[in-house]
Formats: C-alpha cells, structure tokens, sequence
C-alpha cells in the first residue's frame, strides 16, 4: 500500500497576504483603465497584471507552490501550448482592422 | 490510515506503484479538467478578442458608476471567497469539522452575493436594450453575444460550484466525504477565481466609455 502524506502548505498569514496582494492588483487595474493610455499599452498592462494574479492564486490558494514539481511540468507548458498554438489568427484580426472603410 | 492512504488501498498481492505526482487521483483529476477548462476559457477569450479587434464599431457601454464600481465588487466577493475557502480546506484538513461546514458555507453565500451581483448587472443591460444580437447603442450586435457567452458561462461555473460546495459540505459534515473531497472542491473555485481575474479587465475594463 502506498501512502500519501499530506504536504505542508502555506499559512493562514500567508493566504491574506495573497488575498491583499490581488485586491490591490485589482485596484490598480481599474486606476490604469482611467489613466488613458493607448489600447495597446493598456491591453498589456491589464493582460500582464492578469497573468500575475493567475500565477499568485495558482501558486498559493491553488498549492502548485507546494506540490512535485513534476504536477506543474505536467500541466502548465501544455496549457500555455494550447493558448500559444491559438495566437495564429491574430493577422487577419489585424488585417482587418486595417481594412476598414472609413466614411467620407 | 489517512484518506489518500485509504484511496489507493489494493487488494493483498497486488502489484501497486506510487504516484508520481504525490496527490490522490481524484486531486489529479481535478487538475486535468482545470487544464481543459483553462483552455476552453482562453478560447473563448481568443475568440471575444478576434472579434473586437476585427470590428470598426465595437461599443464601449461600461461606466464608471454602476458597471465597474458594480464588477469591482464582485471582483473583490469572489476573492474573499478564494480566502474563505482555504479556512474551510485548513479547518477540515485539521480535523475541525463544524468549522470546515461554517467556512464552506460563507464560501457558498459569498458565492451566491457574487451571482446575484452579476444578475443584477444583466438585468440592468437587458432593461437598457441589451440582448444576445441586439446593441441599443448601435454599434456591433457581437457585443452582446460575446458579454453574455463569456459572462454567462463564468456565472454557470459559479453557480455549479455552489452547488458542489453544499453537496460536498452536507456529505463531509455526516462523515460521507473527507478533507481530500473539500481539497478538490476548493480547487475548482480558486480557478473560477482565476478565470474572473481575465474576465474583468478584458470584458469589462477594456470597454469602459
């Protein structure tokens, strides 16, 4: 029989860090909305704030932190895989906005 | 005997091997569906970003007052909920079953604030005009449909794990269910979490006025 024994996690101090940590990511994500930035750089930086939260809640509330590491070179690389084989029809989204007609 | 120890009991004789990955298979399995979510959610994401890039009239309908005030809100419910949610693992991890019960229901009510949050918004769109087709400011109907399929399947995932978290809840306070059960629930609602923290800035914070 195998056992499996249960591995430590973080603490209680720890998760309100986090849970801090987010609102205030949040809370600058909405004063960067405000601040009338080009859509491009604004898209970056909400997207990148984003990836940040994703990787604190998947890392601590989620405990990818604290399980082998061959879970997370199991899963992650094959899902930021299939988000990257889904990046091949942003030309013709951009050639198309580059084709628009514009009134007269 | 712990729970995991009890999960791969095998008969006498049999040949058994550890797991590589040191977690139970039902945690496993809950993290292969979470993959396969993430990446239906990045589709659709991909998806709602094709098409408002392609479109020369996407709407930029969100005010300050009551939309984003509105998701700012329910941003700030469902993590409160993500923390709620580890008390309940942590208390049930521990052995402190009326505590785990008590964390996994003001999980379920935040989860439940969060919902009817998001209804009071749709109900206010729909009122304005809004529907799946339909742009009463007049610019791309896509709008409509891409707001509602992303937001409306984000809702369905909170709705299901309001549900899994009482049935879960009410199994592991007559003993039916153990912490490993509370553990695999918890991980799908950090990841409906997770996939809010796209939602929010991409569908509602990229189309304020």
């Amino acid at each position: 029989m195998t056992a499996i024994a249960p591995r430590p996690g973080p603490t209680m101090k720890l998760y309100a860090v986090v849970w801090i940590g987010l609102i205030l990511i949040v809370g600058l994500e909405v004063l960067l909305t405000y601040e009338h930035l080009p859509a491009g750089a604004l898209l970056a930086c909400l997207l990148g704030l984003a990836l940040i939260e994703a990787a604190l809640g998947v890392m601590y509330f989620m405990h990818l932190r604290y399980e082998r590491r061959t879970l997370f070179w199991s899963l992650i690389p094959y899902l930021l895989f299939a988000l990257v084989m889904m990046d091949h029809f942003w030309p013709d989204a951009l050639r198309l906005m580059r084709q628009r007609l514009h009134g007269p | 005997m712990s729970e995991a120890a009890t999960t791969l009991r095998a008969p006498p004789g049999a040949l058994t091997e550890g797991s590589p990955y040191g977690i139970p298979s039902r945690k496993l399995a809950m993290w292969l569906f979470i993959i396969a979510d993430a990446a239906t959610f990045g589709a659709i994401l991909f998806a709602y970003g094709y098409l408002r890039l392609a479109n020369p009239d996407w709407s930029k309908p969100f005010a300050f007052t009551p939309t984003i005030v509105n998701g700012m809100v329910m941003t700030v419910v469902l993590l409160t909920s993500s923390l709620t949610m580890v008390a309940g693992l942590a208390a049930a991890q521990s052995g402190r079953t009326a505590a785990g019960v008590r964390w996994l229901g003001v999980t379920m009510l935040l989860g439940l604030a969060f919902a009817a949050l998001h209804l009071r918004e749709w109900f206010a769109m729909i009122a304005e005009g809004w529907r799946l087709f339909r742009n009463p400011m007049g610019g791309s109907p896509l709008f409509g449909a891409t707001f509602f399929g992303i937001t409306g399947l984000h809702l369905l995932h909170v709705v299901c794990g309001v549900i899994v978290i009482g049935v879960i809840a009410l199994g592991f306070r007559r003993g039916r269910f153990g912490a490993g059960h509370v553990e695999a629930t918890a991980l799908y609602w950090h990841f409906v979490d997770l996939v809010w923290m796209f939602v929010f800035p991409l569908v509602y914070l990229m189309n304020v006025r």
